[in-house]
């Protein structure tokens, strides 16, 4: 059984049941507007994959070339001499001794 | 390519500073020069291809067609008629030059404003969430 879901147009088209005149472009930006405040709450789950570099301490995390657009990092896994991925601790003082700022 | 890191949970952690992550280890040599030694926390000095897997929550995508589906979980979708009726109301009292017009464009943007954080910040857990099942508390076996 399919999952009822609203389209644009549909959120456009019961919009316009008391604003007949408002502008198609103008309820879409509203409705990204709306996502955006949205994604504060969702619960929209993704993983990505990155390689690290020798020696690098820093690794951008909303990195456009990437494709990713990271809210919050709950977990972090590295790899290990198997290949597998290893869950690793979050470093709660972070106030290490040498800072690689590359 | 798999890493030369045979236990990361013991000797690897992370964390955040703004929007950057940091990785960082606790393995070195057994050299004293400054803080390259074992036990000091420093960036990992090997390279690995996809050596990191990161969890996250992500930013939902945007609209940009009247065809699309908005990217969030479909328990909210009426919701955004609210947000969209809340905006234009707000609108519609702020254009309007009749006083009455304008305050009954308001009340009406209240409520839809109402109805839009109701439905996120007071449901929205209740909306989101997916674990399932009843509740309940196992008393401990006393045998």
């Amino acid at each position: 059984m399919a999952v009822h879901t609203l389209t644009v147009k549909q959120i456009i088209s019961r919009v316009r049941q008391v604003f007949p005149n408002a502008q198609e472009n103008y309820i879409m930006n509203l409705v990204n507007e709306a996502i955006v405040e949205l994604g504060k709450y969702n619960t929209k789950i993704e993983y990505a994959k990155a390689s690290t570099v020798a020696d690098q301490m820093w690794y951008t995390l909303s990195d456009d070339n990437a494709g990713v657009e990271i809210n919050k990092v709950f977990r972090v896994d590295f790899m290990d001499d198997d290949g597998d991925y290893i869950m690793i601790p979050r470093l709660l003082n972070a106030q290490v001794l040498k800072m690689d700022i590359t | 390519m798999a890493s030369d890191v045979s236990h990361p949970e013991n000797v690897m952690a992370w964390f955040i500073r703004g929007n950057h992550l940091a990785i960082v280890t606790t393995e070195g040599s057994s050299s004293t020069s400054t803080h390259s030694k074992l036990g000091d926390w420093k960036a990992v000095d090997s390279a690995t291809t996809d050596g990191l897997l990161i969890h996250y929550q992500a930013e939902p995508n945007s609209v940009s067609a009247i065809t699309n589906t908005p990217d969030v979980d479909n328990t909210l979708h009426s919701s955004l008629v609210d947000y969209v009726k809340f905006r234009l109301y707000q609108d519609k009292a702020g254009n309007s030059a009749d006083v009455n017009i304008s305050a009954i464009s308001m009340n009406l943007a209240k409520t839809h404003e109402n109805k839009w954080t109701e439905s996120i910040k007071r449901f929205g857990s209740k909306k989101r969430d997916k674990v399932g099942g009843d509740r309940r508390i196992m008393p401990p076996d006393l045998r």
